[in-house]
């Protein structure tokens, strides 16, 4: 399964609440909002490094590029739509809205 | 036709439209007949909250819609574990009796889904 994260990590607890569900080797997708959780240096940044522990991280290159993120926690693979597509043909999803 | 849907509830009611929404949508898939199982994460477990009374908000009640969907086959209803844990509550707080699993049965409840419905 794809998990998929749409909220800020810091005003949402969808990260950890996925973190704690989501099988060792499952992917996790940021996008919308939740591409916030990219951020060197966030508060959230912890959680991320102990998801990329566990799991393929990806971000949507949209989102950050909206958002004005330049720089992604080192691990985090950044994608564009057609990635998008891709994890999408390759796994159901559980969009943890 | 094997097509099994997992509404995955993690909202609480009131607050929002996505109870409601969900109930509505169980409701509508039920009548198709379809392999539906429910499963509540995170705040989604105060749906189930015995006392329920919203009357001064002018709404109806949700928790006590949610034994009613043994009657139209939906007997599938699941509960997370921590989430009841962390909220202060045990299973007999709950308007009904339900499986309480644990994150690696949430994982493979959802893992066994054709298509996961968000709420």
């Amino acid at each position: 399964m794809l998990y998929m994260i749409n909220k800020s990590p810091l005003s949402a607890s969808n990260l950890s609440s996925v973190l704690r569900i989501a099988p060792q080797g499952a992917p996790i997708l940021l996008y919308e909002d939740g591409v916030y959780a990219a951020i060197p240096g966030a508060r959230s940044e912890a959680l991320v490094r102990e998801a990329l522990a566990h799991h393929p991280l990806y971000a949507l290159d949209a989102d950050l590029e909206a958002r004005g993120i330049g720089q992604v926690i080192e691990g985090i693979q950044v994608i564009g739509y057609e990635g998008f597509v891709e994890l999408v043909e390759q796994h159901n999803v559980v969009p943890w809205l | 036709m094997s097509n099994k849907v997992v509404v995955l509830m993690r909202k609480a009611p009131y607050g929002s439209v996505y109870t409601a929404e969900a109930f509505r949508s169980i409701m509508g898939i039920a009548v198709f007949e379809l392999d539906i199982s429910v499963l509540f994460v995170d705040d989604g477990v105060y749906a189930l909250v015995k006392g329920q009374n919203p009357a001064k908000l002018e709404m109806k009640p949700l928790g006590e819609a949610f034994p009613m969907l043994a009657d139209v086959q939906v007997q599938e209803l699941y509960v997370h574990d921590e989430s009841l844990a962390e909220r202060g509550l045990r299973p007999e707080d709950l308007v009904m009796e339900v499986k309480v699993v644990s994150s690696t049965q949430v994982a493979q409840i959802l893992e066994g889904a054709d298509k996961v419905l968000p709420f």
